[in-house]
């Protein structure tokens, strides 16, 4: 017999593609909640065509991108073109808790499965919209994605080297946290609000917003000092030295950051107490602060040529924060995070058995589950329309001959 | 809007936690949770960090400890110290949450452990950060967010090919680790009030910045590649200067033309020179646009177009000619942006200890039914440390016993 989780009886009817709604819905899925993804055959959805494929080989039941998204989902695949695949959705939504989708605004609405229209199939629906900058002002219906979004919201210009154009973090990277934790903190109070009233509601998360929330140090600083940050590298405004320098082998460097002079301490004896480390212009922190590039050169011709790993041992053992930059074949093989049992390992029909991120929070009496791999396209039609909604076989063959399953 | 509902107003949150947890604990208190947030004598570290409001450093000054501080009410309280180890024990017993970011093992040491804090409050939810989580070899290396950042996989992919990596700006790693907090720990809440049942919540910043990674991870499972940023390393999908900045082109999109077409057109349209030599089939093959020479040619007819203009004109136009250029926008250039102008989305709240107004980031969110609002700044050093003793049932005099003894510090002004 399962322990009981946080979310089971939750059932959610979920319209998410791509990136930020798939990851929100996946933590409903890892702490119990029936999640039913909406998809269709006919277009199936961009990370399905998106690689890494297993073996290198395309497939929409291949994408290691897409698993990686999907654990513990029902996948059915309902083509929302056929009138009649309205009255499927509007079944499987009177049976819901939850209702969410990443659209541009409009989309759901077209389908007469918008807010509005819902409550009328499920009044105390919670319903939950995740659009680019949310669905009024001039630019709401204007399409992007993670990696545009990003340069909207100031990531890219804030992040890079001073010398060079602005960077960002190299990812889609406001999709992966900022929005989908954003989503599930509202979606809960919702729900304990549902609990309490018996109420349902709408909630919009503009990913723009949710995304500036992540720090919104230098627009502040913009607002009341009319100050404009700009890039600093690996640089931090109150700490130095503060770097990423290069190590033996390729592409491979380590971080260290100093925050306060006994760190430096630390760092200077593990150094060896180098003569030049001793001027005392580096012996406080604004002297650090300004005498950084000195700094992180000299730092860099000590660290070149050494084991990072090693390093980073001796370094983090003697009180000084520091880690190797990782890679994805470093990060799979981390001992840290073996240790932890992060990866985990599910089998899936098609790509067998591969790695999955594991949730970051480590519950103690409702640990998250890890049931199935991610499903195949339409894996569940036949389960969800028998099982959950009571179809009788002669209606879903029906349905199933008229294409509304296509 | 009267009629929203502060959805945590029944709920209290104790935060022991500088800059890695205070955004957790903001995001309860800004949905009106009563979220305590308890220093240490020596003060929250985030109150010493640059910029401060009109550049004047002081206690109160700090934006960062301003931003994620709205709503909380503030003690200062050594819990090292048998009286404080008390007064804290008796806050556990009425709360709903606590959210620390202690080194591993430092609360037990205290006698403050979650075995010991659930003994008086089998309810509570006790979530903890760390930098690698409270087990495995590396749980005892100190904190900060570039070490997060760089073993949690994430910095590697900031740069391309062999260039060094550039550091996120603003302390991702810890903001990760802060907002999977705040999930994990409303979820297991909402498991609480359902069956009484609390628990520990051990949240990993390594871990945290892990799930960060895009496909990163499965391309080395299923394809063997490591794989680092892409952006830049491919025509039309990157960063290009344009008359007052920067511009995010997307136009290259896998095998498809719907992103390109229409930006090609306008190229033509304009009659940029060799515009023509990008409608050939072979740009719609991205090993063919990863080639250096492709990306060096788009780069030639696109920027004498982009740079004759400026990014909020590209980035509009772009939207109405179905393709993607997105301004890259500084900070001003956010503050200013016409949609989030428009929506209203920076709130200005007055400062007593300030006396001036801060400007804030409103709401991840908009909701029908309940409240996310800004009612009050964060608070100063000390400022409800008596009242929320008096809460207790101390009384006056045992509060100045205990202002006398060090173990807490009660704002001078406030009674």
């Amino acid at each position: 017999m399962s322990k009981k989780m946080p979310l089971d009886g939750i059932i959610v009817a979920d319209f998410t593609w791509v990136g930020a709604g798939p990851i929100a819905t996946r933590f409903l899925s890892e702490y119990g909640a029936k999640v039913i993804k909406i998809e269709t055959k006919s277009k199936p959805e961009i990370l399905r065509m998106t690689g890494p494929f297993k073996d290198g080989i395309p497939g929409v039941d291949r994408s290691g991108y897409f698993s990686n998204r999907n654990p513990n989902k029902q996948s059915i695949s309902l083509n929302m073109k056929h009138p009649k695949a309205r009255d499927v959705a509007a079944r499987i939504i009177e049976k819901s808790d939850l209702v969410i989708n990443n659209f541009r605004p409009g989309v759901m609405e077209k389908w007469k499965l918008g807010y509005e229209d819902v409550k009328k199939i499920k009044p105390d629906i919670i319903f939950v919209t995740m659009s680019m900058q949310g669905s009024s002002g001039p630019h709401s219906s204007y399409m992007g994605f993670g990696a545009t979004l990003n340069a909207l919201v100031g990531f890219n210009h804030l992040s890079g080297f001073p010398d060079q154009p602005p960077f960002g973090t190299g990812t889609n990277y406001s999709d992966h946290v900022a929005v989908p934790t954003h989503t599930i903190f509202a979606l809960m109070a919702a729900f304990r609000h549902r609990n309490k009233t018996g109420k349902g509601q709408f909630i919009e998360i503009p990913q723009s917003e949710a995304a500036i929330c992540m720090k919104p140090v230098a627009v502040m600083d913009y607002a009341v000092n009319g100050r404009e940050q700009s890039r600093i590298g690996n640089r931090h405004l109150n700490a130095a030295p503060h770097g990423v320098y290069r190590t033996s082998g390729d592409k491979r460097w380590i971080g260290i950051a100093v925050y306060n002079d006994s760190e430096w301490e630390s760092l200077k004896n593990v150094m060896g107490n180098p003569a030049w480390a001793n001027d005392p212009k580096f012996a406080t922190k604004e002297g650090r602060m300004a005498n950084q590039d000195q700094l992180d050169s000299m730092i860099e011709k000590w660290t070149s040529g050494q084991d990072g790993h090693e390093l980073m041992q001796k370094l983090a053992g003697s009180g000084v924060r520091a880690g190797m930059v990782l890679n994805a074949k470093d990060m799979l093989e981390d001992p840290q995070m073996q240790a932890r049992g992060h990866w985990v390992y599910l089998d899936h029909p098609e790509i067998g058995v591969s790695a999955y991120n594991g949730c970051p929070v480590h519950m103690s009496k409702t640990p998250a589950q890890y049931k199935t791999a991610a499903p195949l396209l339409g894996q569940h039609t036949e389960e969800v329309m028998k099982e959950f909604l009571n179809m009788d076989d002669r209606e879903y063959k029906q349905l199933e001959a008229d294409q509304v399953f296509a | 809007m009267e009629s929203k509902t502060s959805p945590l107003a029944d709920v209290r949150v104790l935060e022991l936690a500088g800059e890695v947890g205070s955004c957790a604990g903001k995001m309860f208190a800004d949905l009106g949770a009563d979220v305590i947030h308890i220093e240490p004598p020596q003060g929250d570290p985030a109150r010493a960090y640059q910029p401060f409001y009109k550049d004047v450093p002081s206690t109160e000054g700090s934006l960062e400890y301003q931003y994620f501080n709205t709503n909380k009410r503030g003690m200062v309280l050594d819990i090292t110290t048998e009286e404080g180890k008390e007064i804290f024990l008796k806050l556990v017993k009425t709360a709903d949450i606590l959210i620390e970011n202690e080194r591993p093992g430092c609360l037990d040491q205290l006698g403050l452990g979650y075995s010991q804090l659930s003994a008086v409050n089998p309810k509570l939810v006790h979530v903890a950060i760390t930098p690698f989580g409270q087990d495995g070899p590396y749980k005892d290396f100190p904190q900060s967010d570039l070490v997060c950042m760089a073993m949690g996989g994430f910095l590697y992919l900031a740069g391309k090919d062999d260039e060094k990596p550039s550091r996120a700006y603003g302390d991702q790693a810890y903001m990760m680790g802060s907002l999977y907090a705040a999930m994990g720990s409303i979820i297991a809440l909402y498991h609480a009030e359902a069956t009484g049942e609390g628990q520990f919540l051990d949240v990993s910043m390594q871990e945290s910045v892990s799930t960060a990674l895009e496909n990163a991870v499965q391309y080395y499972d299923l394809e063997g590649i490591i794989r680092r940023s892409l952006i830049g390393a491919e025509a039309g999908y990157g960063t290009y200067p344009c008359w007052d900045g920067y511009v995010f082109v997307m136009a290259a999109m896998g095998k498809n033309r719907y992103l390109w077409d229409p930006f090609v057109d306008w190229l033509i349209e304009d009659k940029i020179e060799g515009a023509e030599v990008l409608r050939g089939d072979e740009w719609l093959d991205p090993l063919y646009r990863r080639k250096e020479e492709s990306v060096e040619t788009f780069k030639k007819i696109v920027e004498p177009f982009l740079m004759n203009k400026d990014k909020l004109f590209l980035y509009e136009e772009s939207q109405r000619r179905k393709c993607c250029v997105f301004p890259v926008s500084s900070p001003k250039d956010v503050y200013n942006n016409p949609q989030l102008q428009y929506r209203k989305f920076f709130k200005t709240m007055y400062h007593e200890a300030l006396g001036g107004e801060i400007h804030y980031p409103g709401p991840a969110y908009d909701m029908t039914e309940m409240k996310w609002e800004l009612s009050k700044p964060a608070p100063v050093f000390g400022q409800h440390t008596s009242e929320i003793l008096q809460e207790l049932g101390y009384t006056p005099d045992q509060i100045a016993v205990l202002v006398k003894g060090g173990v807490v510090v009660v704002k001078e002004d406030a009674a």
